[in-house]
């Protein structure tokens, strides 16, 4: 890896571990409790979000042979919006010990993202189909979340907000728990398909022909990828620009081969949730930000500079 | 012998046919030049033998084992291929393109990169490899594309218009080294709309020259045979003028006779 590629995971780790220390004092008896039992799951929680965002925006990107495509792009974020504000309006609170907007918002993603993994599994199905197929799923979750607002009552709308700002919930060690396994088999997955991933680089056919068996590729990068993204949205919302603005950080500062893509991408997009995250507990006094509007405030702008800085040299 | 064969293909896309009965037999060390007019079927001959499409009829072979019962990696140990173009997405080097094709080897990243380098050398392109693949001229990019068909390995090389786009001084350089690589050993099935540029190849006697058009063989001639330039005259649709130059002749499009 070029000196620039090793700076980037230092400074990721930086991030990750300083983190936790930012924030209003750790003295006083509260300091240890606030330290250990909010502060570094919530980390733990953005390490995971961020580093499977930024993973699985890099795979999209090269699957779908499109730099706009997104976690998103697969339907993934709209179904679960779609689910987590069906739980929301029908007012439930909990399925088997697990908040069941998460529940709710787990099955719309995961719903959302095997309609598109199906078409994919298709050997005639192009993959510029897929996308407007995930556009299409994209959409309708969209109108049908917009119909169950305008049925909703006042709280209700006011929670549906709020959750799809996209935010990092205080879920403790039991939802790191219960996000890892999902997320370590998608990660590990997707970081598997490095190879494949390089070959497709120069399109679908000529990877074909040089071994890679594309149908298989495409079906566990969509749904194994789709797998990990849905746990994340369910617990912490949909969290706009990570999954897009990583990828590109990453091809901008080091360099566009896969095999030093897709590693990049998770270590930088768990760092640059965790980043995000810590400066939303101090940007205002007494309360947090939701972090969707930091990654977004912070994303865009460092996005379209480096954009242009790249163009210019 | 080794031997990719098709026999009596038959391609159809939306109900029309595109080739209709096609039998072809390309050996190892053999070189066969595809010509005909837009639209004739050259390129999805070559998509054909290559497994991307599926024959409607007919059989492709490969050492006498049916192409459709070969795994991806199967089919990738045999045949490589050199798109019309390659449009590469991610702004990497060269080399990186043409290692990507060692796919087909399981192996470590050290080897696929020696390979990659050793398949840059071969087509005169080694100091290209830290180049970014969307900087390179068409030329140099023709030419990394073609290092990473060679870094596939395969007893046959199969190229769709190996110099659409070049400038005369860089078609001629592909053809040379096309030449080369065929002298070499390898089994070619080449793609062309140009005749002229076959004579770049060395050896006039071996290029066999197969004319297609509206998805059937029009003719099969050694490209030193006397009849060719009538055939590809009425393959074209033009009246030609043949020149000698030196030891080879050249053909001129003197004018259109189709009807």
């Amino acid at each position: 890896m070029t000196r620039r590629g090793v700076l980037l995971v230092l400074a990721s780790v930086a991030v990750l571990c300083g983190a936790a220390l930012v924030g209003p004092s750790l003295d006083g008896p509260r300091g240890a409790f606030i330290f250990w039992s909010l502060r570094v799951p919530r980390v733990l929680v953005g390490a995971l979000v961020g580093g499977t965002l930024g993973l699985t925006g890099a795979v999209f990107q090269a699957i779908f042979v499109n730099p706009l495509a997104t976690p998103s792009t697969v339907g993934t974020t709209a179904g679960a919006t779609l689910g987590a504000l069906a739980a929301l309006v029908l007012g439930a609170s909990a399925v088997g010990g697990l908040p069941v907007v998460v529940a709710a918002a787990f099955a719309g993603a995961l719903a959302a993202s095997a309609v598109v993994s199906v078409v994919a599994a298709r050997g005639s199905a192009r993959i510029h189909d897929v996308l407007l197929v995930g556009i299409a799923v994209t959409l309708a979750a969209g109108a049908l979340s917009t119909g169950l607002q305008y049925t909703a009552d006042m709280s209700a709308l006011f929670a549906s907000a709020q959750w799809s700002l996209g935010h990092l919930p205080q879920v403790g060690y039991r939802g790191v728990l219960l996000m890892a396994p999902f997320v370590v088999i998608s990660t590990g997955t997707l970081l598997s398909l490095a190879r494949e991933l390089a070959a497709l680089v120069a399109g679908e056919e000529l990877a074909q022909a040089q071994g890679v068996d594309v149908r298989r590729t495409r079906t566990l990068a969509l749904g194994l990828g789709s797998l990990g993204v849905a746990a994340c949205v369910a617990w912490c919302g949909p969290i706009a620009f990570v999954g897009l603005l990583v990828p590109h950080l990453v091809r901008l500062l080091v360099g566009a081969t896969e095999r030093v893509l897709l590693p990049l991408s998770l270590v930088v997009g768990a760092a640059f949730l965790v980043g995000c995250d810590a400066l939303a507990r101090v940007a205002l006094p007494g309360r947090d930000l939701p972090v969707g509007v930091v990654t977004a405030a912070l994303g865009a702008p460092a996005l379209i500079v480096l954009i242009a800085r790249a163009r210019r040299t | 012998m080794s031997e990719l064969r098709l026999e009596d293909v038959i391609v159809e896309a939306r109900g029309q046919r595109l080739i209709d009965g096609v039998t072809l037999s390309l050996a190892r060390g053999a070189l066969i030049a595809l010509v005909g007019p837009n639209g004739a079927g050259k390129t999805t001959l070559l998509r054909a033998a290559l497994g991307l499409v599926r024959p409607r009829g007919g059989h492709v072979t490969i050492d006498g084992e049916e192409l459709a019962r070969l795994s991806a990696r199967e089919r990738a140990a045999r045949l490589s291929w050199l798109p019309q173009h390659v449009f590469v997405t991610e702004a990497i080097p060269a080399l990186e393109l043409v290692a990507a094709a060692r796919y087909r080897f399981r192996e470590g990243r050290r080897r696929s990169l020696e390979a990659a380098r050793a398949a840059l050398e071969r087509v005169g392109a080694a100091a290209l490899g830290p180049r970014i693949v969307q900087e390179l001229s068409g030329g140099e990019r023709q030419r990394v594309a073609l290092a990473g068909a060679l870094a596939q390995e395969t007893p046959f090389v199969l190229l769709d218009e190996p110099a659409n786009h070049l400038d005369p001084a860089q078609q001629l350089e592909v053809y040379e080294l096309i030449g080369a690589l065929w002298q070499s050993g390898l089994g070619v099935l080449l793609v062309t709309h140009d005749v002229n540029l076959l004579a770049q190849l060395g050896d006039a006697a071996r290029v066999t020259v197969v004319g297609l058009a509206a998805g059937r063989t029009r003719f099969t001639l050694s490209y030193d045979d006397a009849k060719l330039f009538d055939e590809l005259g009425a393959l074209f649709g033009l009246e030609l003028s043949v020149v000698t130059l030196g030891d080879r002749r050249v053909a001129v499009a003197a004018r259109s006779v189709r009807s």
